[in-house]
């Protein structure tokens, strides 16, 4: 049987799961009304339970106390009673679909802001403030310790009560139980410091009230770090040693395991490995607790494939893994392997746009899959058949929001027909896949070219759809996808011509498309600081160039997320690739063989030149309007989408219309804005046609 | 002179038809003997007119040629013996064998007329003379007897037409008669009769039971599906049937009543796929076996990719490989097409798990995968040797009843079958808990406790493991209270239903199809209406129709979804086979064509986007016919997508290649 080892079922405490695939803690940014898991919630949950998941852990970081802000991260509030009914609502929800559900609760110390909501001062063990939140904090009294081992009695307590079927400790990413744990920040000298006993007194405080307060028979675990990765903090050795200790006591009954610590911003990029990790990164971690511990053992970190968790698994190093992102990108993850359907799964690309979005405290969302965390307004994640007529939907544009709205229209049953100037499709995706370590971003596009293909719809490549091609099909319907081109004609004085034999500057399409080589000495203006400034410059030194990156804004790379600027740090500074914020490209000229680059100081207005043979810029998308205006007056409704029907997931009134075809367009065609933006206009304009 | 030579022909010919019959009845008791019961031939005739015509009725040209041509020579020859044997000369007497005659030589026209371009399933060699030989006596018959009413002379002209007149008698008498008893075509008369007679399984024939002819239309089969193996005596000195004289004697009777007709050969799966089965030619190789001799003068289609005429047997010499490759044998699957459609009703997979048994107990030959899936059997209970206790894996979020927790007993067992372990039947195996759900059904599993039914091992001719297995379950099953035992596994339906009462277990058992139908109509389940107007077709499993009759269930339960069945040309009693009966899927014998893909192309034919089914394996085998095909369901999930109250709702297969995906015909295969 394929994918055996996957679907053992496996006993946590008196916990029978299904399979081994566990949703782990992740803060989803959905619990509103101030923490309550409330329709949005239970609906995300509710769809992975649907899909088959074994074991979902809510709630990343709900704390116990109220000191330890909720709002920032819309953390689901375990501080209060008043969450207990809504656990109840999540419990029947995920129970209904044959799942089990648990939530992680905490107290996070010092990792957290103090800058609003109840204006909290910080507690941690010794005071040290946290780099990554800013925040500083106050050393926790005695007095101040009881009482939150008090408050994590009480949170699982209400777990309990609520019907949930376990909490997990969180004793990672630097919460106040691994604040103790760790002498990186432990420096107390009285019994909750110094010695290994001292320092793990305050967890075993914790779990032995919860266990007091929930007895024996409800499942509570504990999820820990696999090594800090910080000289002074703890190791792998350290944590077996913590992880064995806490066993023994028979009160924990599963361990999670992340690799590395995360306080800082280079440690935190590992906690949710991006795009540029190899597979299980850290699975040797976890494999190391699992050798001293005689409970089950679940490990996350991009295992992202049915093929790569069941090797996980039948290799023995943990007994669950982890499909976390996985299942962001696809809840179905496990319907579609036990279908037989593998091929369907829309794989996550760790394009982390989820944890960026989270890390911002603002709600997860997938970068592909629009409908997650938005089942509650109605977005599906199996698009059912229409019952309406047939349509001829034309859609011009094969790049996300293009592809979306070819995969949905199809999957409503319509006969589609898809428009791509270039070779093949992925528009501005193909191009950010040719950089450095971000090649697994093509995943989006691997996976709309099996599904299009399976759902039979005409690709046209190569073919620049213009009006008479449209025309000929006599579309019921046109979407126009057709995305922008780099908008360097901006700003005259950076010398850019269509013709490229006369232009002072390129465009960082034409580097990463390979249309134009890197020079020797290679200066990009990057106004946009996200990932294609970035993933030029590294293209650029990685083909030998010598580069500097210039912004305007305060340094190169700011826009982008958390978890994934410092991979970028990390290649760039090692490639010695010179960041340079606060410059704004004034002017280009030619002197001699050499280009020379006038930079203005943001701030003081003094000039600065650079020498270089290449300037390349990276000033975002300008729209290509010209097919839409030659549509727009010969179609019913102008061209014009219905925003109140759009934003109520509501079909478009024209479709209820005679005449001639309905004309929609999306994405960057539109405006610049992101893939996520694309697809999520695309899925739900589409669904309904 | 006529009146001379005539009694002296015709007693000549019966003589010599004789001694040829005692010589054959001596080939036949060369098998191994039963008590012979003599009264039996009594049967004989109502079985010939009855129960045989009924199966050759199916081509109703045939059967009015074969009433015209058998009838009229059965009274003609009858009239000949009086009339010019025994010299009762009388106009009336003459006037019936004249009629006789005329019917006969009317049916042998009949005869000719399919001769002059017989379709290629028929063999032809000494067939084709049959025809000529049946116009010479009707026509020399009906000559000699004109001067009976008056209307030729008594002496008939001169001699040179006496001459023609009586060779044409003597070639008519030759074939008719002497051939019967020494091996001509004639001989399916002969042997067939007492064959029916004589049958191995009784229960076949009206005579044996008062049930009342089935009410269901699809299903033709008059008496009973006698469809369980014939057990096997462990402790016999050889297990199974290594020579011809190994085969019980009414089997040997049985392969003598052949006529060649080639029906079996045209629903052979295993034939139609090119693999190296012709279930025809298998039994004119039992023949060949049975008297001795090569497979030259076989004059009709042989085994696909084996050359005829290379092989020789003899009633004492073993069967595999000089006279019939081991191949050959392992490429059957069981489904008993051959049998169900032939009109002597020879029981060819009988013979073929005859002569499986012997290879696999005796040689220990079976092939590769087939042998690891009986290890397997014999080690973990299961043929995939996974750990039975993981039977209930699929199940873990769906808290069944186990019945050992039940002591108080339950209305239906649902017995899972080896399908618990395989991640697609999972799927089937959880709608239909959905469904018992839905349906208020008290329910249990047995879990770890359950075994494979022995189904595999059996059709492999592991004998001995089958019946360790079959004790183990019975024994088990006999530990619980239970009213009935539900499954979605044909395979273990036959087993548990058919097979297991000769070995002491009896159990009320039903096709989960059968078992959805009625609680249909206790209006126990209530469905709504697809939205999506869909042409389904429904694909019979051979264990479920031919083995066991069950036709009419799934197609009601098609009904009440209301969806529109659009039948396969082949389907019914005719249903073809997927292709994983038998140990099939195990021994894989290649061929030109795969099963399967043939009995997806009959399922394409019909237009539908989806293809029903009923069992496991053939789900197994039509899914893996390379996509865009129809999509397969089992009933089960088809009757649980469409229920109003879900109960345990989960995503399962979630998008299906839709009818509109583009087929590129003319995409060349690289080679």
């Amino acid at each position: 049987m394929a994918h055996e080892a996957l679907f053992k079922p496996i006993q946590i405490g008196k916990l029978t799961i299904r399979n081994r695939v566990v949703s782990t803690a992740h803060a989803e940014v959905y619990a509103t009304d101030g923490g309550m898991t409330t329709d949005r919630y239970v609906k995300y949950y509710e769809e992975k339970s649907k899909g088959g998941c074994g074991l979902c852990i809510c709630g990343g970081s709900s704390p116990v106390s109220i000191d330890s802000p909720q709002q920032w991260w819309s953390s689901v509030n375990v501080s209060t009673d008043r969450i207990i009914p809504h656990f109840q609502n999540l419990a029947d929800a995920v129970h209904k679909h044959g799942g089990k559900i648990m939530i992680q609760i905490t107290h996070m110390g010092r990792r957290s802001r103090w800058d609003g909501h109840n204006w909290s001062t910080l507690m941690s063990p010794s005071g040290i403030r946290e780099p990554v939140h800013r925040a500083t904090c106050k050393t926790i009294e005695e007095e101040e310790i009881w009482r939150v081992i008090s408050d994590f009695a009480q949170g699982a307590r209400r777990v309990k009560e609520g019907g949930l079927d376990g909490c997990e400790l969180s004793a990672v990413h630097q919460h106040l139980i691994d604040q103790f744990w760790s002498p990186r920040v432990n420096k107390r000298t009285d019994q909750w410091g110094g010695s290994f006993e001292n320092r793990m007194r305050f967890g075993m405080e914790v779990l032995k009230a919860v266990r007091a307060e929930v007895g024996e028979d409800f499942c509570v675990g504990m999820r820990i770090c696999g090594d800090e990765f910080h000289p002074d903090g703890l190791s792998q050795d350290d944590m077996k040693e913590i992880a064995a200790y806490y066993d023994a006591t028979g009160m924990v009954d599963f361990f999670g395991v992340v690799g590395s610590g995360c306080d800082t911003h280079d440690t935190l990029a590992n906690v949710i490995p991006n795009m540029s990790y190899p597979p299980e990164p850290f699975l040797h971690l976890a494999a190391g607790i699992k050798e001293v511990v005689s409970v089950p053992v679940i490990h996350a970190q991009n295992i992202k494939d049915p093929t790569q968790a069941e090797r996980v698994l039948e290799g023995g190093y943990v007994d669950l893994v982890g499909m976390t992102r996985a299942h962001i990108a696809d809840p179905h993850l496990i319907a579609k392997i036990k279908a037989g359907q593998t091929d369907q799964i829309r794989q996550c690309v760790g394009a982390n746009y989820c944890i960026d979005r989270q890390y911002q405290g603002l709600d997860v969302l997938c970068i592909q899959n629009a409908a997650t965390s938005r089942e509650y307004l109605g977005l599906p994640h199996v698009i059912e058949k229409s019952t309406g007529p047939e349509r001829k939907v034309v859609v011009v544009g094969g790049g996300p929001g293009g592809m979306e709205a070819a995969r949905v229209a199809a999957e409503r049953g319509h006969d589609v027909t898809l428009f791509e100037a270039e070779p093949q499709l992925g528009g501005q995706i193909t191009l950010a896949a040719r950089a450095p370590q971000r090649d697994q971003i093509a995943g989006i596009t691997r996976w709309y070219e099996m599904e299009l293909s399976r759902l039979g719809v005409d690709i046209q490549l190569e073919t620049r759809a213009d009006d008479s091609t449209i025309r000929d099909l006599q579309p019921d319907i046109v979407v126009l996808a057709n995305g922008g081109h780099p908008f360097l004609e901006q700003v005259p004085e950076w010398g850019y011509s269509d013709n490229s034999d006369e232009s002072l500057v390129v465009s960082s399409w034409d580097i990463l498309s390979g249309k134009v080589e890197p020079a020797k000495n290679v200066l990009i203006y990057d106004t946009m600081c996200e990932f294609s400034g970035m993933s030029t410059a590294d293209y650029c030194a990685s083909q030998g160039a010598t580069v500097e990156i210039v912004t305007d804004d305060t340094k190169p790379g700011v826009a982008i997320g958390g978890t994934t600027f410092p991979t970028y740090y990390r290649s760039l500074y090692q490639k010695a690739v010179v960041m340079t914020g606060d410059l704004a490209l004034h002017k280009v000229y030619r002197e001699g063989d050499k280009l020379v680059a006038v930079l203005e100081n943001e701030y003081t207005g003094e000039h600065e030149e650079r020498v270089i043979d290449q300037v390349i810029v990276e000033n975002g998308v300008r729209p290509d309007e010209g097919l839409y205006y030659a549509l727009k007056d010969r179609s019913r409704n102008h061209g014009q989408i219905d925003l109140e029907a759009l934003y109520a997931i509501k079909p478009q009134p024209t479709l209820a219309e005679s005449g001639d075809f309905a004309l929609f367009r999306l994405g960057d065609c539109v405006a610049p804005r992101n893939t996520h933006a694309a697809i999520y206009d695309a899925l739900r304009l589409c669904m309904h046609l | 002179m006529l009146q001379t030579l005539l009694p002296i022909l015709i007693f000549t010919a019966l003589a010599v038809g004789a001694i040829g019959a005692a010589r054959r009845i001596r080939l036949w008791r060369r098998g191994r003997r039963s008590p012979m019961r003599w009264q039996r031939l009594l049967r004989m005739p109502k079985r010939y007119l009855n129960d045989l015509h009924h199966v050759v009725a199916r081509d109703k040209a045939m059967a009015h040629t074969h009433v015209a041509t058998a009838g009229g020579f059965v009274a003609a020859m009858a009239l000949a013996i009086v009339v010019h044997g025994f010299g009762w000369h009388g106009p009336i007497l003459g006037g019936l064998l004249l009629a006789a005659s005329i019917v006969m030589f009317v049916g042998a026209l009949a005869v000719n007329r399919r001769r002059l371009n017989p379709p290629a399933k028929l063999s032809k060699g000494p067939w084709q003379r049959l025809s000529k030989s049946l116009l010479a006596y009707s026509v020399g018959m009906f000559l000699v007897s004109l001067p009976l009413v008056g209307v030729a002379p008594t002496t008939l002209g001169g001699g040179a037409l006496v001459l023609v007149l009586t060779l044409l008698v003597a070639w008519g008498l030759l074939e008719m008669i002497v051939g019967m008893g020494w091996g001509g075509p004639m001989k399916h008369a002969f042997a067939g009769s007492l064959h029916l007679a004589f049958h191995r399984r009784p229960e076949r024939f009206d005579d044996q039971h008062g049930e009342p002819q089935s009410t269901n239309p699809h299903d033709v089969h008059r008496g009973s599906r006698s469809t369980a193996l014939f057990p096997l005596d462990l402790a016999a000195p050889k297990l199974g049937v290594e020579k011809p004289s190994d085969f019980q004697w009414e089997q040997l009777l049985g392969f003598d009543a052949c006529v060649q007709c080639g029906r079996c050969q045209a629903v052979c799966p295993a034939f139609a796929a090119g693999q190296p089965l012709n279930p025809k030619k298998l039994i004119q190789d039992m023949v060949v076996g049975m008297a001795g001799g090569t497979d030259a003068r076989y004059a009709g289609s042989g085994y696909p990719g084996i050359d005829v005429g290379k092989h020789h047997g003899s009633s004492a010499s073993p069967i595999v490989p000089q006279l019939v490759e081991a191949e050959t044998l392992w490429a059957c699957t069981t489904c008993r097409a051959c049998v169900e459609e032939c009109p002597m009703m020879i029981e060819h997979v009988d013979a073929i798990v005859d002569m499986r048994r012997f290879i696999t107990l005796e040689m220990g030959e079976t092939p590769e995968k087939g042998a690891a899936a009986i290890d397997n059997l014999i080690a973990t209970d299961n043929p995939g040797g996974l750990d039975n206790a993981s039977r209930l894996d699929w199940a873990a979020d769906l808290d069944l009843d186990r019945i050992k927790d039940r002591p108080e007993g339950v209305d239906v067992l649902l017995w899972l079958g080896d399908g618990a372990f395989d991640m697609r039947n999972q799927r089937t195996l959880r709608a239909l808990v959905k469904i018992l759900r839905a349906g208020g059904v008290d329910f249990a599993v047995l879990g770890e406790e359950e075994r494979d039914s022995g189904d595999v091992a059996r059709r492999l001719g592991d004998e001995a493991t089958f019946q360790r297995l079959a004790e183990r379950n019975i024994a088990t099953l006999s530990r619980y209270r239970f009213r009935r035992i539900v499954t979605a596994d044909p395979h273990s339906f036959h087993v548990i239903g058919r097979e297991y009462p000769a070995f002491g277990g009896t159990f009320e058992i039903l096709h989960h199809s059968t078992f959805m139908a009625e609680l249909f109509e206790a209006g126990r389940l209530s469905v709504g209406v697809n939205p999506h107007s869909e042409t389904v077709t429904y694909h019979d499993p051979c264990y479920l129709g031919r083995y066991n009759g069950e036709f009419a269930a799934p197609r009601q339960l098609l009904a009440a979804l209301g969806l529109e069945v659009a039948e396969m040309a082949r389907s019914g009693y005719r249903s073809r086979c997927c292709g994983g009966g038998g140990g099939a899927a195990l021994s894989d014998v290649p061929g030109k064509a795969r099963i399967p893909d043939m009995r997806m192309e009959d399922v394409r034919e019909t237009g539908a986007t989806t293809v029903a089914v009923a069992c496991p394996q053939c789900t197994a085998m039509l899914e893996g016919v390379v996509e865009p095909r129809p999509q397969i369901r089992d009933l089960a999930e088809l009757v649980a997508e469409a229920l109003i109250e879900p109960g345990f709702d989960e995503v399962v297969a979630t998008a299906p290649t839709p009818a509109r995906a583009k087929v590129q015909p003319d995409e060349e295969i690289p080679a």
